[in-house]
């Protein structure tokens, strides 16, 4: 097995004046991802270690940090892919809980700023509401979003407004807006079109490079943009 | 009056200063491109300070320039505020530095347009030998032969 080093950042606000970083060494399985790699160091090296975790495989959203300066999730990043040194970070752009776990509360707000979820008044239909192939396909892959947070916490505008709505949330948005099924664009308006809304989007692209789930949020937020625009018009 | 300041350009909404920066945008690039096509292949040769002047004087020139002169403002101050929206958090610094940015859009777009309708063909040679004139009338009213 061979031993790998990874250096990770430690910091517990309520003993330590600055963060700093401590280094591990640890043999690896050769099919280990990083989040297996940390559960070693946690259960069997050093239990102080913090970081959230809940799936391992990718589909929760909870494990995702900063691996070699890049946003990912440590539950599905392979070991073997990466060179030398393992350098992991929490999440920028968040106050820092303790070690990798950050308050995510920013996050949150902002997603439930743009009602994520189901709008239509109309009355119920006898059966479901249908939706064809093609309407289906209107909404893109942003249903496959994850709500890691990794976007969001790569965007600058993000880092220099927190209560920026943020990529996660865009994305949110627009899998409703172009929901054929959604009638709450009225409701959503408000929040989109917003100083600290869509239009703080600079098309940075960094939430696309971050994104674990290979999905487009730059892309989706311009239609999005577009959207509110003929809607304004 | 403040309150107000502090909410231009991207502030409440933002749409419509997103959409007039995109049109600011296009009306740019169109003008540089006639500008290239004008000064640099059309124009059949040197680049002269008369041939110049002459074709900015005139009415149809004018008018396309007080166009770009708007749009690159619009587009600047726009750009500049948006920057500022994204550095600068506490009301008081960004209200400032808001109003300076328009304000010093504003006096750019002053001294443009006055430049722009004021232009004449040639005005500038004209008032350069005036003032060679002048200094030839001065140097011989000191009794230097030239
Ligand atoms: S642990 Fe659930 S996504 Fe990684």
């Amino acid at each position: 097995m061979p031993k790998r080093t990874f250096k990770i950042f430690r910091f517990n606000p309520e003993t330590d004046s600055k963060p700093s970083y401590k280094t591990y060494d640890v043999e690896c399985e050769g099919w280990w991802t990083v989040l297996d790699a940390l559960n070693e160091i946690k259960w069997f090296v050093d239990g102080t270690v913090t970081y959230r975790r809940s799936c391992r495989h990718g589909i929760c959203g909870s494990c995702a940090m900063m691996i070699n300066g890049k946003n990912d999730l440590a539950c599905e990043l392979q070991i073997k892919t990466l060179k030398g040194t393992i350098t992991v970070d929490p999440l920028p752009g968040f106050e820092i809980y303790r070690d990798l776990a950050v308050n995510m509360d920013p996050f949150y707000a902002a997603l439930k700023r743009v009602k994520p979820w189901l709008i239509n008044n109309d009355p119920y239909p006898s059966k479901e509401r249908i939706q064809s192939p093609e309407e289906f396909k209107l909404m893109g892959d942003s249903i496959a979003c994850i709500l890691c947070a990794a976007c969001t916490s790569s965007c600058p505008s993000f880092w220099s407004d927190e209560q920026y709505l943020g990529p996660a949330a865009l994305l949110k948005a627009y899998r409703y807006t172009f929901d054929t099924r959604d009638k709450g664009l009225g409701d959503r308006i408000d929040a989109l079109d917003n100083k600290h809304g869509l239009w703080r989007c600079h098309k940075i692209t960094n939430c696309y490079h971050a994104c674990p789930k290979h999905l487009n949020p730059t892309e989706q937020i311009s239609k999005l943009q577009r959207r509110i625009i003929e809607e304004k018009m | 009056m403040l309150k107000m300041l502090a909410r231009t350009g991207t502030g409440s909404g933002g749409s419509n200063a997103w959409v007039l920066q995109r049109i600011s945008g296009l009306l740019l690039v169109v003008a540089l491109f006639l500008h290239y096509l004008f000064l640099h292949f059309l124009n059949g040769g040197d680049v002269t300070w008369n041939e110049v002047t002459t074709r900015l004087a005139s009415p149809l020139f004018k008018t396309i320039d007080l166009i770009f002169l708007v749009s690159v403002l619009f587009h600047a101050g726009q750009g500049l505020v948006i920057n500022i929206h994204d550095y600068i958090h506490r009301p008081a610094p960004r209200v400032i530095l808001v109003s300076l940015a328009w304000l010093l859009m504003i006096v750019l777009l002053i001294t443009g347009t006055v430049t722009i309708v004021t232009l004449e063909p040639g005005f500038l040679q004209e008032m350069q030998m005036g003032q060679a004139a002048g200094v030839i009338d001065a140097i011989q009213s000191q009794g230097v032969a030239l």
